[in-house]
This record gives structure tokens, sequence and C-alpha cells, in this order.
């Protein structure tokens, strides 16, 4: 009796140490990772400019909303989130379009080549799409497309095509056939069936394709800076990137306007993060 | 009206020689469908109008222009356009070809069905035969035409490049011309001028210690993470999983730069910090000494991947079906056995071709290089090579490309990046649901 009360005693013992191992450990990792961000807040909201100006203890300096406004009366930043918010979504919308109606035709027609060309997509998904950068830009430059907007939507839809149309094929292809083949019968068109049959049923994966389309060119970098020249053209990424380069820091007003982009994504993020790791663990692997 | 083509199949023959002889004709001549035939017959004359410039633009491939410098620059040859055109030209080639191989099967189709049915067609048959075959061409054509003018061609031409000499000062269209030069770059990056031989040697190792030690550090401080999340009694767990979750929603660009600041040599925060603290008396150079320089970056890029596979690994966790550890406690498994032998191989067997995945990903990491420390702290090669101590090959070819134009070496790189990743790649696509479910 004695004996099992001591090995019980022992136990919440050894329990309680290991409680209070990992919650040390958690808090360890916890301070690593905020570190940065909650400096980002600070800096955002700190008088100074550089990163030299900034105190060491987060915020040390008393609290303006300075960077912000001078984020959008004194720089172009507003510019640069309209222009990155056109790219982002002309991209989704091109994206789904193109890539559904594709999808749809491989899914669903019988057409000569049709093999050879799925074959030939798999093969040119597995190039990065910066081996090409050179010969984008001269091509850009002959049709006129250099320092447009719609130029680089051009480059991120094609860009992904390949792999896109292979993921909304096979979502297609589960789709049952009596669907359309009900339809058919009533008299719809090829292309009334796509749109307000196939359209509909292929949700899940035309709406996470919209989403990774859309959020994808917010945080590019080689692209843009490759295809857009002009001040009033440059996208978020660029025109951040700008503040805190080697010729100037302006470290505050950096982390103001990262600021601004960052916590919408953040908080989109926590709210789909179960939805969005589930499909990209779906569509990147089957378990 | 009299139809000289008999009905019994002996005149496949007939009907394939004259579809051969121009695009088009069978179905006007034979078989009566008079639509296809008119689209194919334009396609030919097209090309036919086509002939003198498809020429042209051909023997510049080759030639690539020649050097004229007694004319005004805007007159001179530009080899890169020609380049891209001759390309353009060869792809249009090849679509004509396929094309006419196209119009000769529908011909031979179309008289076997002339065949059954014992007469030609009509034209209202045609025209709505080639109406129901219109979707497909009608929906592909957009993104074909994407495909093939912004990555098919883009690629050809990239690999083209390798193989000339289309660099600064003296070969940069349109002032000067570019010409083949075979396998001359290769050469120099792989055995020959030695700074650039060494510079490339010593990139490609450190992207292949980068990555290794990226993808490792990540995956297991990510497991770790995640199982502690899962055995730890702690009812803070929810809480602490939303902070481990929040440098992977960063974009890594602002999270990248910000570290780059923090950790800024002279007045960084973070030894300013440590110096305040009277931990250090003078500045460590964060990212100013290559060695330091390397192990900082592959730290931050933990700090900014560890999130990434404590979700995987947790979401592989909770798919472990309950009855197993059902039964390993009532065979009397303590904690840390079922851990041991039932959950980690299993979380271990769903995600290893993540890793691999991650280890591609890597090797291409541009974000986590370029704007964490810009490649620096410069080398003894830098001066030449331009590329510095944590340079991995990405951004290598992206300052080769932008900064000093040297078009030809960056894509040797790129080339032989790809002749080392396609393996890999083609492993990844094998593993995704993609390839697994789909039927070519």
């Amino acid at each position: 009796m004695k004996d099992t009360l001591k090995k019980r005693k022992n136990y919440r013992v050894i329990e309680e140490i290991n409680t209070t191992i990992t919650m040390i450990i958690f808090i360890i990792i916890s301070l690593f990772v905020l570190y940065p961000l909650v400096y980002v807040v600070s800096a955002a909201f700190s008088p100074g400019t550089g990163i030299a100006s900034v105190n060491i203890i987060p915020f040390g300096d008393g609290f303006t909303a300075k960077h912000f406004v001078r984020l959008f009366t004194e720089t172009l930043y507003g510019r640069w989130f309209l222009n990155t918010l056109y790219i982002a979504t002309s991209t989704s919308l091109l994206t789904v379009l193109i890539t559904s109606i594709a999808a749809y035709a491989y899914s669903r027609f019988n057409f000569s080549l049709k093999k050879p060309f799925l074959m030939s997509y798999l093969i040119l998904q597995i190039f990065p799409s910066f081996v090409g950068m050179v010969a984008i830009y001269v091509i850009l430059l002959r049709i006129n497309g250099l320092d447009t907007l719609w130029g680089l939507v051009l480059v991120y839809v094609a860009g992904n095509l390949p792999y896109n149309t292979w993921l909304v094929k096979n979502y297609m292809d589960t789709v049952s056939r009596n669907l359309d083949e009900a339809a058919r019968i009533d008299g719809a068109g090829h292309f009334r069936i796509f749109f307000s049959i196939m359209l509909p049923v292929a949700k899940p994966v035309i709406s996470f394709l919209a989403i990774t389309s859309f959020t994808a060119p917010w945080m590019d970098y080689i692209f843009p800076r490759m295809v857009l020249r002009s001040v009033e053209k440059q996208t978020l990424a660029l025109g951040l990137f700008g503040f805190v380069t080697d010729k100037k820091n302006e470290f505050t007003t950096f982390a103001a306007g990262s600021l601004i982009v960052a916590i919408p994504f953040i908080i989109f993020f926590l709210l789909s993060q179960r939805f969005m790791v589930n499909s990209f663990s779906g569509a990147a692997v089957k378990e | 009206m009299h139809n000289p083509l008999p009905l019994d199949g002996t005149g496949e023959k007939k009907v394939v020689r004259t579809a051969v002889l121009f695009m088009g004709l069978a179905h006007l001549l034979w078989l009566r469908d008079t639509v296809k035939g008119l689209l194919f017959a334009a396609v030919e004359i097209f090309y036919i109008f086509m002939i003198p410039s498809i020429g042209k633009k051909l023997i510049d491939l080759v030639t690539l222009g020649s050097p004229q410098p007694e004319l005004p620059i805007k007159m001179r040859d530009n080899s890169i356009f020609m380049l891209i055109d001759g390309i353009l030209t060869i792809v249009l080639l090849i679509v004509f070809i396929t094309l006419y191989i196209i119009s000769v099967r529908s011909a031979r189709q179309g008289y076997r069905e002339y065949c059954r049915k014992k007469r030609p067609m009509t034209m209202g048959e045609s025209f709505s035969t080639t109406l129901s075959k219109a979707f497909p061409v009608v929906g592909l054509t957009p993104s074909f035409l994407l495909i093939l003018v912004l990555v098919v061609v883009p690629l050809i031409f990239s690999a083209s490049v390798a193989f000339t000499n289309y660099s600064a000062p003296d070969n940069i269209p349109p002032n000067n011309t570019v010409d083949w030069v075979g396998l001359a770059n290769f050469k120099t990056l792989l055995g020959g001028e030695a700074s650039w031989t060494s510079g490339f040697v010593r990139v490609a190792t450190w992207t292949v210690i980068w990555a290794f030690f990226a993808t490792l550090t990540c995956y297991f401080g990510g497991l770790f993470v995640a199982i502690l999340l899962r055995e730890s009694k702690i009812r803070l767990v929810p809480f602490f999983r939303l902070i481990f979750i929040l440098p992977y929603a960063v974009p890594s660009v602002v999270s990248m730069l910000v570290w780059r600041n923090l950790l800024n040599g002279t007045f960084g925060t973070i030894n300013r910090t440590l110096m305040a603290l009277h931990i250090i008396d003078t500045p460590i150079p964060w990212l100013g000494d290559p060695l330091l320089a390397k192990i900082v970056v592959i730290l931050i890029n933990l700090w900014a991947g560890f999130g990434y596979f404590m979700l995987l690994a947790t979401g592989a966790m909770t798919a472990v079906s309950q009855d197993i550890f059902e039964a390993a406690r009532i065979d009397g498994a303590s904690r840390f056995q079922v851990l041991r032998h039932i959950t980690l191989p299993l979380v271990l067997y769903q995600t290893m071709p993540l890793i691999i995945m991650s280890f591609t990903y890597n090797i291409n990491n541009f974000g986590a290089i370029f704007f964490l420390t810009g490649g620096s702290p410069t080398v003894a090669d830098s001066t030449i090579t331009s590329a510095g101590g944590t340079d991995i090959l990405v951004t290598w070819i992206y300052k080769l490309t932008i900064t000093l134009l040297k078009y030809n070496y960056a894509s040797v790189i790129a080339v032989l990046i790809f002749l080392v990743l396609a393996p890999f790649a083609v492993f990844n696509f094998r593993q995704t649901k993609a390839f697994k479910e789909g039927d070519l």
C-alpha cells in the first residue's frame, strides 16, 4: 500500500518536472518566434527613422502614427497597394477562367494529341519559372508588355498553367459524367454545361486555385523587379524593399508598410489554417 | 451527283494521298466536309504566305546576325530578337506539322465514316460536326498560346543562351551581336578560368549544404514541437500553437528584411541589446563573417519554416486512427513506447515525401537568402563572379542576370540546376495526387 503511494507520488513529481521543462521550452521558442514580430510592430509606431535610432526595448520611444500617415501622403504606398491588388485579382480571375475551361476540355473530350499534351504539361511544370527570365523579358519587350501590369499578369498566369490544369482536370475526372449527360439530353450546350454544372460542382478546387493564385503575387519580387520599371507601377514587395536598401534606411516606414500587408495575411491564414493545410497536403501528397 | 470514291474502303489510299498533297483538299474534294476543309486549307495558305519570312528567321537563327558597326544602333542586327524569333518560328513549324498530321488523320477517319454511311456529308452535317468539336479547340487555345509563348519558348531560349556568348560587356544587343560558342561557357564554369570555376564549385556546394540543413532543421524542429504540443498536458497548448504558426503566415519578404535589420552588424538591434546587457563588448558581425552568416541564415530559416512542418506533423498525428492507441494501451505500452513505436514511424512515413519536396524547394529558395543577406559577405572571388558567401545558385543567377549581365553563365547554371533537379522533380510529381489518381 505504502509502496504504490510512493510510486504514485514519484510519478507525479516526474510529471510536474516534465511539464515545467516543456513550459520552459515553449516559452523560449515563443520568445524566439515573437522577437522580430514584436519589433516590427514597435518600430512601426516608433518616432525614429532608421533601425539605429529605434529603442532596443520594444515600445520604448513612445508612440506615433506618423509613419502610416507618411506612407499614404509622401510615398506611393497607396498606388503600390492598388497595383498589387489589380495584379493579384486579374491573375486569380484569369487563372480560374483559363485553367478551368482547359481542364474541362481535357476531362470531358477526346481529341487528337490529348495524351502528348498532358504529358508535356507534366514535364513543363518541373522547371522553376525563373529559368526563362531573360526570354520572358525579351518577349514582353517585343509585345510592348514591359513596364505594364498586364504583362506581369500574363507571366503569372502562364507560369502556373501546366500544374493548375492537371489539378483541376483531376478533380473534374472524379465528377460523375451522368450530370453532364443528363444536361446534354435536356439540350444544354457545352458552354452551358461548363458554366452552370461543372463550375459549381468543382467549387472546392476552383476556390483553392483562386486563393493560391491571388496570394502568390503579393510578395513576389523577381518578376515585378524585372518587368516593372517606372515608379508609379511598382508593387508592394518592390516598394517595401526600396525602404530598406543599402542606400536608404527607413526601417520604421518599412515596418509600418509591412504591418498593413502582413496583418490581413496573418488573420486570413489563421482563419483558414485548417482548410489550407488540408488542401495543401491534399493537393500535393496523397496519404 | 457522281462521286468516284469507292464505298468498300479501297479508296483510303487515294484520300490519304490527296490529304497529304494539300491540307483540307481531301475534305473538300472527296468527303464534302466543307467547313473543316476550308479551315484546314486556310491554315495551309496562311503558312504558304509565311514561307519567305519563316526562311529568313531560320537563317537568322543560325547566323544570329552580323556586326554592323557602321550603321546606327537602331538598324543593327539584334541577335537576341533573332534568337527568340527563330525559336518561335520553329515552334510554329512544329504546330503546322502537327496540324497537318491531324488533317490527314481526320481525312482518313472521314473516309471510313463515308464508307459506313455510303454517302458524302451534307453541308449541314459538316457544319454541326465541326461545331461539336469546336469546344476543346476554343477552350484550349488561350492556355495553349500562353504556355507556348511564355513557358515553352523561354525555356528553349534559356537553354540556347547557354551555348552563346550573350554577356556584358562585348556582346549585348542592340550595340553588338551575339554568336554561338558551343560548349565554351560550360568549360569556363566547370573547369577553366580559375575564379569562375572555383566560384561555381563554392556556390554549388553551399547550395546543397544549405538545402540539406535548411530542410532537416525545419523538419525535425517542426516535428519536435508538434510532439511536445501533443504530449504535454499544459492548458495553453492552443495558444502556443498559434504563436508558433505566426512566422509561417508572415510573407517572407517582410520577415527576412526585418531580420536583416535586427542582425545588422553595426547598428542592428540584437548587437545593441547584447551590448547594453554587457554580454558582449564588440558587435558581432552576424551577417558579415562568411561562416557565421551561413549558420545565421540556416537558423533564421528555421524560424521561418518550422511552423509549416509543425502543422503537417500535427495533421498527420491526428489522422492516426485512435484504435491503434487503444490497442497499445490495453497491451500495457507506456506513453513513450506509443510515441516511439507507433506515432513517430507513422508520421515519418507520411511526411517523408515532403522532405524531398522541401529539399528541392530550398535549393531554389530565393527569398530566404536574397532578402536576408543579399548574398553577402563578399569573399575572394566576389569581385569577378559577384557571388557572395551566402549566395546560392538561384540568387547568383539573379545577380548574373540583373547586375553583371552575364546571361550566358546564368543560363548554364539554370541548365545545370535543371539537370540535377529533374529526377527529384519527377519523384515529387509521382507523389502527388494529380499523378496517382490522374489517368493520362
